[in-house]
This record gives C-alpha cells, sequence and structure tokens, in this order.
C-alpha cells in the first residue's frame, strides 16, 4: 500500500486543476460582480474567463512529467492524453464562443460553470484506465450535459429533451456498470490493462461475452451509434444549440476516446472477428452491427428531415457508423484515423452548429426554410456553412475527406485474410454518396434558392464570425496539410502505446 | 555559387510580378502598365545578360560549363518533387534572346496598340508570356518546364484570341489551344514515363539527374514493346509536344491561323520566342534523344524521327508560303519551314548547331512581323499583299529593315545572318550517315525561301500603291478589314512612329551581325556550346566552301525567278492573278488551299469526334440514364422507407406521448408511457440479439 501523494497528484493533473477552479471562478464572478449588467455583457466576461482558463489549462498540459507507463494506477497522464485533453479544451472554447450568438438564459454564471463541469469530465475520462474512475468521470460528464440540455427553461422541447435524455442515459449507465460489475467479477480487477492479462485466454466464456456486449451498449449510447441512437435527434433538436455543440463535439471525442481505450487496451484479447466469412465472436463483430446499422439508418433518416438540427443528429449517428470500422482495424493506423477523424469532425461539428446557432437565435428556427437564400443575406456565413457541411460530407480539400480516407484506409487494409473489412468500407462508401445528397439540399437552400421577400439581413457578432471563420479555415488547413494533426497523433501514439 | 546563378529565378518572376499588378490595375492606366511590363523586361534582360557573361568567362575544363539550383517543392511518402533552375550555355544565351526580342517588341506595342481600348489587358498578358517562356527556359526540372509550357500556351491562347469579339479570332484562340494539346499529350506522357523510369525530374542533379549518364543508362537498358528502347520511346512522347508547339507536320495547322492575334504578338510569340519552345525542349533533352542502346551504334532512332520531321515540314510548309497573299500568313508558313530547318539542325548537327539557326531567327523573324506590323499599320489594317504595293517611298525604314530581315531569311551570302545558320545546317546534313535526301530536300525549301520572299517584297513595296480602291475591289477580294468601315479613310499609306520604328532598326542590326557567331572559319557558336575554346582557322573554309557555294546557287536561283515572276512592274492591279498562277494554275490551287490538311482534318477527325460525340450522347440519354435514374428512385424508395419505419414505427410512440403532453400538460407520466418504453425495450432487444449473436457464431 503506497501512500497517495496528493501534491504531486495536483501537479500532474494541473490542468484539471485549473478548469475546476475556473469554473468556480465563473461562477461566483457572475453571481456576485456582474448581477447587474446586462445579459450580453455577462455573456462575454463569462466566456471571456472561460476561455482564458481554458487556454491556461492548455498550456499547463503542454508540461507534464510522464507517470510511469506500467503503473496499474487510475489514471493515466501520457502525450496522446494530452493531446486529446487539448483537443477538448479547445472545443469547450470554440463553444463558449459559440454561445455568446444565443439568449436563452438568464443564468450565465450556471451555464458557463456547467460548461467547463462537462469538459472536466471529459477530461478525466480521456485519462482513465480503472473502470471505477471511467464510470464516475462518465456520470460527471453525463450529468453535466443533462443539465445542459435542460438550460432553456422557457421551452418544453428542451425539458423533455433532457428528461429523455437523462433516463435514457441512465439505463445505459446502468448497463455500463452491470458489466463492469461482470468483469470485475471474472478476473478480480479494474484496471483495464490487468484486465487485459486475465481475459487473454477465455475469449469465448459467455459471461464475458454477455458483460462485453453490456459495456458497448454503455459506450454505444456516449457515442450514438445504432440502435442506442434514439436520444440523439430529439436531444439535438431540443437542447440550446450551443449545448448541443458541446454533446457533438467534446463529448464526441471523449466517448470515442473512452471507447478505443475500452475495447483496444482492456478487451485487448478478446477481439474476435468481422470479416467476411471470418466470423468469430468478440467485440470487432458487435461494432460490426453497429456499424452497419448506424451508416444505413442515420443516412437514410437525414434525406427525409426538414430541421437542420436533426439533420445534423441523424448524420452524426451516420458519422459514427463511418468511424468504428477504423476502430475495428485495430492497428496503429486504424487509432490514428479514428483520432484525426474525430478531431476533425468535432471541429467541423462545433462550426455547423454555429452557423444554426445565428440562424436560428436570428429568424427564431432552425428548419430549411429558415436557410433560404443565406448566401444573399449573408455571404460569409453561407461559405462557412459551405465548408462545414461539404468537410461532413466527405469532399476534398476539406478536412472530412481525409479522415474518411485515412479511416477506410486502414479498415481495408486491416487484415490479410480473404476481403478483410472491404465489405464495410465499400457499405460506408456508397453510403458517403447518400450523405452528399441531403447535405446539398441544405446547401441548395443557402445558394441557390432566392430569399424570401422581407428577409432580414442576418448579422452574426463579429467574436462569433470570427470563430466560425477561423473554424472554417482550420477545416480547410487540416484538410490541406493532414500532416500536422496527424504527425502530432503518431509521435503521441508511439510514446503511449495504446 | 554565383550571385546570378542563385537569383536566376528573378529573371522569370519580375515579368510575373508587372503581370500580377497589372492585371488588378484599372483599365485607365496604360502608362503605368507599360511601363511596368517594359521596365520589368529590360531588368530581366540585365540580369540575362550578366548572366551569360559568367557562362563566356574563361574556364579550365573541357566539359560544359553548368550551375544548377534546386528546391524540393513538396514530398508525398519518401520521395519529394524537386524543383530547381539551371544555368548553362543553352538557358543563358535563351533568356538574353528572350528577353531581348520581348522587350522591343514591348517598345514596339506601345505604339502599335495605341488605339486599342485594352491595352493594359495586352500588356498583362505579355508580360505573363514573357514569364512563363522564361521560366520554361531557366527550369532544371522537366516538371517546371512543362509549368511554363502550359503558361505559355496559356498566354498564347489569350493574345491570339485577344481580339475575341471577332470570330474568327476566338476560333483561332481555340483551335490553337486544342491543336497543342495533342502534342501536350504526349509530352505528359512521356514525362511520366520518365519519373516512373528513372524517379526523378530534375535535369542535372550532381550525377543523379534524369539527363545525366546513370538515368540514361537505365533508360537504354531497358526495352519495351516492339523491342523499342524505353529510351527512345520516351523521346518519342516528347518530341510529340515539342511537334504541336514548333507546328511541325501534322500539327502545324494551328499557327497560320493564330495570326488572327495582334501582329506584335505573331512577332512574340508565332514567331521568335513561343514557337521556338518546341526546339528548344528538344535542344534540353538533347542527351536522352542521343542515348542509344549499347548494342546498336551509330545515330539514335529519336534523332532519325527528328530529322525527317523537321525536314518534311521544312519544305511542305515552304511550298505553301509560296500561294499565300495575306502578308502575315506568309511569315507564319516561312517560321514553320525555319522551325522545321531548326529541328534538322537538332536531329543532324546536334544542339548547337539546330540552336544557332533558332537564334539567329528570332532576331530576322521579329524583324519580318514587326516590320509586317508597321505596313499593316502605316496601311489601314490592310494585310492582303495583293492591296499594298509601292510602299517604298512612303515607309523608307520599314522598307530598308524588311530587306536586311527578308535577306536574311532568304539566306543572302556572307552579310546576313540566316545564310551562316542555315549553311551550317545544310552542312550538317550533307554529312549525315542515314541519308543525303534531307540535303536535298533542305536546298530545294532554302530555293523557295528565297523564291516567296521575293514575291512578298515585291507585292508589298514593289510597283504602285494598290489601296485605296477598296470600293471597286471588294466585291472580288475578301478583305478583313471591311468588318470596320467606320475607319476614315486616308489618302496615302505613312511610315511609322519612332518607337515602332526605333526596335525594327535594332533587330536588324541583330539580324545582320549576329550570323558572324557562327561562321566555319570562327565557329564560336558551338564551341561555347560544347565548352571548347575558339579560333580563327581559315583552313576550314576550304572543306566548307562548295556546300556554301551551292547553297547560295539555290537562293540566288530563287530570287532570280521570284524577281522574273514579280519583278519590277508586273503587278498593276489588285484584282490581276498571280503570275505564278497563270503558269501553274493547279499546283497552284492546291499550294493556296495549303495541300487541303484543314479540309482533310475537318473530314476525318472532327467529323469523327462529332459522331463518336453525338454517339455518346445517345448513349448517355438512354442507356446509362435509365440505370442512373433507377438507382435515384431505389434509393429515394429506401429513404422513404426509413421515414416511414422512424415516423410510425420509432416515433410514433413519442408523438402520441408528446400530443398527450401538450394536451394534459401531464410531462412525465407520457413520457413514462410513451416512447421511452418503447426506446428502452430497442436497447433490450438489441443486448439479447447481440448476444445470441455471439453466442450463436462461437458455436456454444
Amino acid at each position: 500500500m503506497n501512500t497517495v501523494n496528493y501534491l504531486g497528484l495536483l501537479r500532474l493533473l494541473a490542468p484539471e486543476t485549473v478548469l475546476t477552479i475556473t469554473g468556480l471562478i465563473v461562477l461566483f464572478f457572475d453571481a456576485g460582480v456582474m448581477r447587474r449588467q446586462s445579459i450580453p455583457r455577462r455573456q462575454q466576461v463569462a466566456a471571456f474567463l472561460l476561455s482564458a482558463g481554458a487556454m491556461l489549462a492548455i498550456g499547463w498540459s503542454r508540461h507534464y512529467s510522464l507517470a510511469d507507463p506500467n503503473s496499474t494506477s487510475m489514471l493515466v497522464i501520457d502525450p496522446l492524453t494530452q493531446l486529446m485533453k487539448q483537443v477538448i479544451l479547445f472545443l469547450t472554447i470554440f463553444t463558449a464562443l459559440v454561445s455568446l450568438e444565443s439568449k436563452f438564459t438568464p443564468h450565465v454564471g450556471e451555464y458557463f460553470a456547467l460548461l467547463a463541469l462537462a469538459t472536466l469530465g471529459m477530461m478525466f475520462l480521456v485519462s482513465s484506465v480503472d473502470l471505477l474512475m471511467l464510470f464516475v468521470s462518465l456520470e460527471l460528464t453525463s450529468l453535466s450535459l443533462y443539465i445542459l440540455t435542460a438550460f432553456q427553461k422557457d421551452k418544453l422541447e428542451s425539458s423533455e429533451a433532457a428528461l429523455k435524455y437523462f433516463l435514457l442515459g441512465g439505463v445505459s449507465a446502468a448497463f455500463l456498470l452491470f458489466g463492469m460489475s461482470w468483469v470485475y467479477g471474472l478476473t478480480g480487477e479494474t484496471n483495464l490493462i490487468r484486465i487485459a492479462g486475465q481475459l487473454r485466454d477465455r475469449a469465448t466464456d459467455p459471461v464475458l461475452l454477455a458483460a462485453m456486449v453490456m459495456m458497448l451498449i454503455g459506450l454505444g449510447f456516449k457515442i450514438a451509434a445504432a440502435p442506442f441512437h434514439l436520444w440523439a435527434p430529439d436531444v439535438y433538436q431540443g437542447a440550446p444549440t450551443p449545448s448541443a455543440a458541446l454533446i457533438a463535439s467534446g463529448s464526441k471525442v471523449a466517448g470515442f476516446f473512452v471507447l478505443a481505450r475500452m475495447t483496444l487496451a482492456g478487451l485487448a484479447g478478446a477481439e474476435g472477428s468481422g470479416v467476411w466469412n471470418g466470423f468469430a465472436p468478440g467485440w470487432v463483430p458487435v461494432l460490426a452491427v453497429l456499424a452497419v446499422l448506424s451508416m444505413t439508418l442515420g443516412n437514410l433518416a437525414a434525406i427525409a428531415q426538414t430541421r437542420v438540427k436533426r439533420l445534423l443528429a441523424y448524420s452524426a449517428i451516420a458519422h459514427a457508423g463511418y468511424m468504428l470500422p477504423a476502430l475495428m482495424a485495430h492497428n496503429t493506423m486504424g487509432t490514428i484515423a479514428l483520432l484525426y477523424y474525430v478531431t476533425t469532425y468535432a471541429l467541423t461539428m462545433v462550426g455547423a452548429f454555429g452557423v444554426v446557432a445565428v440562424v436560428e437565435q436570428q429568424t427564431g428556427s432552425d428548419a430549411y426554410d429558415a436557410f433560404t437564400g443565406l448566401s444573399r443575406r449573408s455571404p460569409a456565413l453561407a461559405v462557412c456553412l459551405l465548408v462545414f457541411l461539404l468537410s461532413l460530407a466527405g469532399l476534398p480539400p476539406f478536412a472530412g475527406f481525409f479522415a474518411k480516407f485515412y479511416v477506410f484506409t486502414a479498415a481495408a487494409s486491416a487484415s490479410t485474410r480473404s476481403l478483410g473489412l472491404l465489405w464495410l468500407v465499400i457499405l460506408a462508401l456508397a453510403m458517403s454518396v447518400v450523405s452528399l445528397y441531403y447535405y446539398l439540399q441544405l446547401l441548395k437552400q443557402a445558394f441557390a434558392v432566392d430569399p424570401p421577400a422581407g428577409a432580414k439581413i442576418i448579422r452574426p457578432l463579429p467574436a462569433t464570425l470570427f470563430t466560425l471563420v477561423f473554424l472554417a479555415l482550420l477545416v480547410l488547413l487540416l484538410g490541406a496539410l493532414p500532416h500536422l494533426l496527424v504527425n502530432k497523433l503518431q509521435a503521441a501514439l508511439v510514446v503511449s502505446g495504446l | 555559387m554565383p550571385w546570378i546563378a542563385q537569383y536566376l529565378w528573378l529573371i522569370p518572376v519580375l515579368p510575373l510580378a508587372a503581370a500580377a499588378i497589372i492585371a488588378i490595375c484599372r483599365q485607365r492606366r496604360r502608362r503605368l502598365a507599360a511601363s511596368l511590363a517594359i521596365g520589368s523586361m529590360a531588368v530581366s534582360f540585365l540580369l540575362a545578360v550578366a548572366a551569360l557573361a559568367l557562362t563566356l568567362h574563361p574556364r579550365t575544363s573541357e566539359a560544359v560549363w553548368r550551375e544548377t539550383f534546386s528546391f524540393s517543392w513538396f514530398e508525398f511518402g519518401a520521395t519529394a518533387l524537386q524543383l530547381g533552375w539551371v544555368l548553362d550555355p543553352l538557358s543563358a544565351c535563351m533568356t538574353v534572346m528572350v528577353t531581348l526580342v520581348s522587350l522591343l517588341i514591348f517598345i514596339f506595342s506601345v505604339g502599335y496598340m495605341q488605339p486599342d481600348e485594352n491595352f493594359t489587358r495586352f500588356f498583362g498578358f505579355l508580360s505573363l508570356f514573357a514569364a512563363a517562356m522564361l521560366g520554361l527556359v531557366i527550369a532544371n526540372s522537366l516538371l517546371l518546364l512543362f509549368i511554363g509550357w502550359e503558361l505559355v500556351g496559356l498566354a498564347s491562347y489569350l493574345l491570339i484570341g485577344f481580339w475575341y469579339h471577332k470570330p474568327s479570332a476566338a476560333a483561332a484562340a481555340k483551335k490553337a489551344f486544342i491543336t497543342t494539346r495533342i502534342g501536350d499529350l504526349g509530352f505528359l506522357l512521356g514525362m511520366v514515363w520518365w519519373y516512373a523510369s528513372s524517379g526523378t525530374l530534375l535535369f542535372y542533379d550532381g550525377g543523379n539527374g534524369c539527363l545525366e549518364a546513370s538515368a540514361l543508362n537505365l533508360l537504354t537498358a531497358q526495352t519495351t514493346f516492339g523491342g523499342m528502347a524505353v529510351s527512345t520511346a520516351i523521346s518519342l512522347l516528347i518530341f510529340c509536344g515539342a511537334m504541336g508547339k514548333s507546328g511541325q507536320v501534322p500539327l502545324h495547322v494551328w499557327l497560320p491561323d493564330a495570326m488572327e492575334g495582334p501582329t506584335p504578338v505573331s512577332a512574340l510569340i508565332h514567331a521568335a520566342t513561343m514557337v521556338a519552345a518546341g526546339v528548344f525542349l528538344v535542344a534540353r533533352v538533347y542527351p536522352l534523344l542521343d542515348a542509344n542502346p549499347a548494342q546498336l551504334a551509330g545515330i539514335s532512332t529519336a534523332l532519325k524521327v527528328i530529322a525527317w520531321v523537321g525536314v518534311i515540314t521544312a519544305v511542305f510548309a515552304a511550298c505553301i508560303a509560296v500561294a499565300q497573299t495575306d502578308i502575315k500568313r506568309i511569315l507564319a508558313y516561312s517560321t514553320i519551314s525555319q522551325l522545321g530547318y531548326m529541328m534538322l539542325g537538332i536531329g543532324v548537327g546536334g544542339v548547337a548547331v539546330g540552336m544557332f539557326h533558332l537564334l539567329t531567327h528570332a532576331f530576322f523573324k521579329a524583324l519580318l512581323f514587326l516590320g509586317a506590323g508597321s505596313v499593316i499599320h502605316g496601311c489601314q489594317e490592310e494585310q492582303d499583299i495583293r492591296r499594298l504595293g509601292g510602299l517604298k517611298p512612303y515607309m523608307p525604314i520599314t522598307f530598308a529593315t524588311y530587306a536586311i530581315g527578308m535577306m536574311a531569311l532568304a539566306g543572302v551570302p556572307v552579310f546576313f545572318s540566316g545564310f551562316w545558320s542555315k549553311d551550317e545546317i545544310l552542312h550538317q546534313a550533307m554529312a549525315w550517315p542515314v541519308s543525303r535526301v534531307p540535303f536535298y530536300l533542305g536546298l530545294i525549301g532554302a530555293f523557295l525561301t528565297a523564291f516567296y520572299m521575293t514575291r512578298q517584297v515585291c507585292y508589298v513595296f514593289g510597283g504602285a500603291y494598290r489601296g485605296g480602291h477598296r470600293d471597286n475591289a471588294a466585291q472580288n477580294l475578301k478583305s478583313k478589314t471591311s468588318e470596320e468601315p467606320s475607319q476614315p479613310p486616308q489618302k496615302h499609306p505613312h511610315e511609322s512612329p519612332w518607337v515602332m520604328t526605333a526596335p525594327l532598326i535594332v533587330l536588324a542590326v541583330g539580324a545582320l551581325l549576329l550570323g558572324f557567331l557562327g561562321t566555319p572559319v570562327w565557329p564560336w557558336f558551338h564551341d561555347y556550346f560544347n565548352g571548347r575554346h575558339s579560333g580563327v582557322d581559315f583552313s576550314r573554309l576550304r572543306e566548307a566552301w562548295p556546300v556554301m557555294a551551292i547553297a547560295t546557287l539555290f537562293v540566288v536561283a530563287g530570287l532570280g525567278l521570284g524577281w522574273r515572276f514579280y519583278g519590277g512592274k508586273r503587278i498593276v492591279r489588285a484584282e490581276q492573278a498571280d503570275p505564278l498562277e497563270a503558269f501553274l494554275p493547279g499546283v497552284f490551287a492546291v499550294l493556296r488551299r495549303k495541300f487541303l490538311v484543314d479540309e482533310g482534318y475537318e473530314a476525318t477527325v472532327i467529323r469523327g469526334n462529332a459522331f463518336a460525340a453525338a454517339a455518346m450522347n445517345w448513349l448517355d440519354r438512354h442507356v446509362w440514364e435509365t440505370g442512373v435514374l433507377a438507382i435515384g428512385y431505389l434509393t429515394l424508395g429506401l429513404s422513404w422507407a426509413s421515414r416511414l419505419f422512424d415516423d410510425y414505427v420509432v416515433n410514433l410512440g413519442f408523438d402520441t406521448g408528446c400530443d398527450r403532453v401538450r394536451k394534459s400538460a401531464k410531462l412525465l407520466s407520457s413520457v413514462q408511457n410513451g416512447q421511452i418504453q418503447s426506446y428502452l425495450r430497442i436497447v433490450a432487444v438489441a443486448l439479447a440479439l447481440l448476444v445470441l449473436l455471439l453466442a450463436w457464431g462461437g458455436g456454444l
């Protein structure tokens, strides 16, 4: 039994500590000092404080001492986790800046403090290597997100969505916890590395299989993979747009990362196989089923949507389906592809929700009709939307193209046996063609259709517009020079050994 | 590395910057545009002279002096694509020629284009062209050369179609672009093949370049279909590009039509510099062309092909030139013919022979074209030689310089540069071990050249002025200028302003003096190219004089016959039939119609293309579209099915629940009763199915 060095722990977790303090400062400052100011003013100050705190955390996360890689501790701090934390912090900053546009609540301090807390949960989620730690951080994230979803109190849809999110989330968390308890029962361990060591030679134990499926259901809920996606359209639709942006971006990044950690490290001995004609039980075939369902259902249902946030929700389900094959490839290239995909996807999604937030705030609706003639009413906004949607559709030279390219290459070359995962890649390619249709439907509204008579010019706040243009440029840059991020991921991955 | 070799890139970049600035200028800023273009070109010229001076420096070793500078453009995988520039005798003398001729033509254009409202745009395009050409010339990488090559093609397209409101100009621009593109396809294929075989596109790279021994040995060692060496196949593909750009038969058809552009453009692009790019390319990759598989001694196949294509073009185009009536078209066909000579020179005698003719030709052909421009400018845009005439007293400077250019082109002995460079080609052709036929054809070409140039000068400057009677002649003669009746009629032709005549004089001096750099007595140019010291040696005259004598004989015969047919006062009226036509009507008609090449293309390639397009259109409309529609409807059906599923299976419970929420405001109970249950049911079913799937798959 070694004694805990709390000072050392605080030093290691400096970014998390900074963010916690930031959340508290935002809360107190808003409640104490800013109470009499106008809401936009309070939003600006709170967003500024949160961004400053997050920047500080990012800066701190670059200086850390590497923990013992073989330790069986609860948390792991290595270049990869720090990189992913930086990504999440950036996404939070962007979300905070996008929030400036929306005026859905007078409780400014609480809103931004909850943003900080949700981010904190995600950061811990990225670092956890222990079932207990993992579950606690997942709950921290989820609970914050439930509240963020319910934040628009004057809108019935918001409360309803939050309630649904909460109930389904609670049940899925129960599944996860139940699965974990079975795994603990089988192995007597809670640390993922040790669990993997124990599980190596009992891949076909029926209890383990059931436990595995339950844990995958819990995490599949987090990443909104079909058939555990049912909450997503309602929540994206009902939640205040900035909250939805965080659910669609930061939470996605953390969710996929923890799924990767769970499967690649924790269930390392129980992959099974999902190749054509080469089925073997394990987590790969389960993910294959989820991927097929997500891609098909997400893309096809998206076609029939008439509201942009719902469209983005179904496209998010489809994207979860595209990303899963990277995990199933089960090699370094696949992991890099997954992380590249989820990072660029999250950036794009924050941007897309940002555009929706502006339009929704100024026209009061997120239906397709609200976007009619956007290119005439706000050219800059329309071009940003174009970049984000085309990147989501996976067209070069935007980041989405390389993301898909890397994932599909990794999946297609994963197995030397027969056709490997090629069948999945072919399905994914066919489905991305379908996806182009509904993205272009929206872009047609924005670019080709004349604005209705008497439509107002849309003027985003300078800060929001700057954020969106910056995000669009970032998407373009990462698409033109994917090496910038890929090289970083590769270097971090080599050190961390995931 | 000397500074000029390192900063060689400034030579093309300065005009490029000028073009960029002019592009954003407003149309009214004429003076700014012209001074930017001319200023940048002047600085480039000085830099080029400095570079040339460096290559002239006396050196100790026998090898050709060469400085290269390379950098890596971008990386993919483990390899990097490198670009760079090279300073050697070839690029040095080409840059000096291009910058000097461009500079003079820019100055000339200030006068010639004065009435045009798009003056600014014109100078922008000219600068772009010059930049691209200079980039092509200094390239040390086939890729950079190709980039310049295509930009030159673009600039040419823009300038031929400069008066795009004229349908003939727009069509000519299109024709030039498409025809050269056919050759460029070969070039591109050759380049890709070369890169695949040798792994680099740098010409010279300290022993690793694709023009250096190690790569060439690799290429000659491999064979491809028909037992042809890979080097030969690549050479022929690259030569396709050169054929397109340098107007060799059968890709020459665009060049005469390109005369629709403004005359300075014809002078700059379609006579002096751009069309020479093909010859330059052949000269640049000469080591590849010359490379021969070890077991085959003698002259490589590629060089044989080049020599034959060259000499056939030379005679073919010269024949056509005899019967043309447009002052610029005659010069265009003579350009094609002279380009054929250059190819012949490179084919039979090596780089120095062909390049020497290229340089002398650049001067006298630019001179002739600018002279023609001066004539056209002075005679109310009249281009038909039958309606010119008697201009000698009106335009003395133009006449004097034009006569010098004409005699240089015809190859009149001793004092004119064309004589020396053409003589060198003929000399080498006679010594060619493969065949004597090119030599004889070359002599015939020289004869024809002298003949048609005499004809042209007699028509334009001799006799009496036949213009100004347009009303009487209009129904008989097709005149381009009849589209512009608004111009006030002018009684007499007039001499052009100094800004146009001064470049003529400079070029005339060049056309006179340049030939003395490559006489048999003092073959300085050849020694400079081959990195040797040069000296005066009269004994070489002894073996050279027979060819010189024979060539002179043919030239004099051509001049004499031309004078016999057209000299003196034989041409009185514009409508009068051509004297040669009266003498040989059948032959003349064929020549006037340019051997029916255009008609032949019309009947075969263009008709075939139209037919193929129609067939594809039919296929597309009736076969593919059905398939596409079927897939489209299938997708739509699936999406409707999915939507129905979502609406009626997944969401039905939710919608009922929502309705109840609105009606009874009992949110909690309705959510409990409504969709959450069905959602959860799906999760539970999924759990059961997934576990079953795994269990069944595992054979439990």
